[in-house]
């Protein structure tokens, strides 16, 4: 192979890599995968590759360097090795690209198992409950001021608006479980189907996914939800809850179910991952 | 419900095959725009200035020069196999080649990245401590042996002929905007063969962590001696490199922190592909001892690391 043919091999390489990495910037489909500390590398990332491909295909240096066997890594010389080595980095990266469905499916939920506890959680450290303004908007020692629960957020009709992580901490922390118990509230997820524990079937898993970095990372954690019958949506579809809070013991621990009054479709939203 | 040992999802690995490369890309690539700016810009009779002539102050130098010169293990064993044609003593070529791809800026911060909310600073400060200990201790048991037995012949015979002319390095005299031109050359080349490494580990990892179900791990996980075993072989096997390594050690959620230690330290020092660049270098049998070695320094170490409550 000729050194151009390699240079261009390796612009395409490297263009490839450029044009992913910024298409999933720009379209928003890296929020799916990477936590927000890392979006701004991909579009750096991008963006150099893209200009190195120019560079590499444009302003070739062949015949600059030292030739002699100084054996530092200046890639592959023969044809089939720049092949090789083209093939290997662009087709898994695009077969990728198009198989992924940006969302885990059930089979690497179940393998993973799921989190039904704050404390499982990587980073958990115990709630600390801050100080609250008082009525005059003064700053009281922690534990005093106005009512932790007027804080929360609600929908139209009044329901707490939670996530499953706000459920697990309240399942955890008696200071903030009484602002949940027996409270109207909704709560969007990904319905999975509970595998024990679930003798009459009106039983399913709410998971979301925490992650750290990327979605490799991603733990799911799941609250239950006791449904009115038993349902049927599509493993890891988006569902929205209404119903009231409770926090039995099961298995040793209080854990958050859901009294569900409703469970209908929801669109996916706009953030999939818990941090 | 009895959950099946492997059930493999393809949109599942490659979603997670995917955002691991998209995470762990841009700091391959970085590493790599530096080891070509270093590469053309720095010539290594520099380093050789700055390294004590006593064994053991020059292996501590030699292993921290990764500090200032960080190269990741793909590209240091080129630099290391120059260095020791042109006279650097084989225990310090040895130290650097061991620890510079961890003791390092950048795989520094990519391991207090990755490990954000598990123990980060801690983790990414033993990784440098235990590295270091480690390419020290390999670097004087290197300096005890007779050359013959380390280095290969071609290298040997290099060595002992070695002539009292100047250090041959990268550099040579030409003009800037030219060794831009070539330090970019370089980069290129460092970071394409680095990323088939890297595409071929995170393959392997995705599967592994996407398709087992991580409860038959389980009893592997709460016993620190296998764990730690098992995490270092893993690390043997992904042949990952140590910029983005940290990256897929933190997925692995159900291991104790010293089974992770022993992964980012292990596995930047000894991995599959580094047992064939190391074979260009150093004899077979050396490179069996060092394996060895290697993992059961690395293991005792971090085991012992429980006793701090990591």
């Amino acid at each position: 192979m000729t050194l151009s043919a390699r240079r261009y091999f390796q612009g395409a390489s490297l263009a490839v890599w450029g044009v992913v990495a910024l298409s999933f910037y720009f379209s928003s489909r890296v929020a799916s995968y990477l936590h927000p500390g890392f979006h701004g590398w991909t579009v750096f990332s991008g963006i150099v590759l893209v200009l190195i491909a120019a560079a590499t295909v444009f302003f070739p240096v062949e015949g600059e360097l030292c030739d002699d066997d100084c054996g530092a890594a200046h890639g592959p010389k023969s044809g089939w090795g720049t092949v090789l080595t083209t093939a290997l980095l662009i087709i898994p990266l695009l077969g990728a690209v198009m198989i992924s469905p940006s969302q885990f499916g059930a089979v690497a939920v179940m393998n993973r198992g799921l989190a039904d506890s704050i404390t499982d959680l990587p980073g958990y450290v115990p709630f600390t409950e801050p100080p609250l303004p008082n009525e005059d908007g003064s700053i009281g020692p922690a534990g005093q001021g106005a009512d932790f629960g007027s804080y929360l957020n609600k929908s139209a009709d009044g329901r707490i608006v939670a996530s499953t992580m706000d459920l697990l901490y309240a399942a955890n922390e008696p200071g903030i479980r009484q602002d949940f118990e027996n409270q109207e509230i909704e709560v969007i997820g990904q319905f999975f189907p509970a595998r024990k524990n679930n003798p009459t079937g009106d039983r399913f898993s709410l998971v979301r996914m925490f992650v750290m970095c990327c979605a490799a990372d991603a733990r799911p954690v799941a609250i239950t939800i006791r449904a009115p019958h038993p349902e049927t949506f599509p493993d890891m579809s988006w569902v929205k809850v209404t119903g009231k809070v409770t926090f039995p013991t099961e298995g040793g621990k209080t854990v958050p179910v859901i009294v569900a009054d409703a469970v209908v479709p929801a669109e996916t939203p706009p953030e999939t991952f818990l941090y | 419900m009895e959950v099946p040992v492997f059930t493999f999802s393809l949109p599942d690995f490659s979603y997670a095959f995917l955002s691991v490369l998209l995470e762990g890309m841009p700091f391959i690539l970085v590493g790599t725009l530096i080891s070509g700016l270093l590469d053309q810009f720095l010539p290594s009779k520099v380093m050789l200035r700055f390294l004590p002539k006593n064994p053991f102050l020059g292996a501590c130098t030699a292993a921290g020069m990764g500090l200032i010169f960080p190269m990741c293990e793909c590209g240091v064993v080129p630099v290391i196999r120059r260095l020791i044609h042109k006279g650097l003593p084989v225990s310090n070529a040895v130290a650097y080649m061991l620890a510079a791809p961890v003791v390092n800026p950048i795989v520094i911060l990519s391991t207090y990245a990755a490990f954000r909310g598990q123990g980060a600073l801690e983790m990414s400060s033993l990784r440098v401590a235990v590295a270091f200990l480690v390419a020290v201790l390999v670097a004087m048991a290197v300096h005890n042996l007779p050359l013959r037995r380390v280095l290969r012949p071609r290298i040997l015979e290099s060595v002992e002929n070695l002539p009292d002319g100047e250090l041959h390095t990268h550099y040579h005299p030409i003009g800037l905007l030219r060794r831009l031109r070539a330090a970019l050359h370089v980069a290129v080349s460092d970071f394409l063969d680095v990323m088939v490494y890297f595409v071929l580990g995170v393959g392997v990892s995705a599967a592994i962590s996407t398709a087992l179900n991580q409860e038959v791990l389980l009893p592997l996980a709460l016993n620190d001696w296998f764990a730690t075993a098992a995490m270092m072989l893993l690390a043997f096997v992904l042949s990952l490199c140590s910029t983005s390594d940290a990256f897929i050690a933190a997925t692995f959620v159900a291991f104790p922190a010293v089974a992770k230690l022993a992964f980012l330290v292990f596995g930047p020092m000894l991995d599959l592909k580094l047992v064939f660049i190391y074979s260009s270098v150093f004899t077979k049998r050396f490179i069996l001892g060092l394996a060895v070695g290697l993992f059961v320094l690395i293991g005792l170490i971090c085991v012992r690391l429980s006793v701090i409550g990591l």
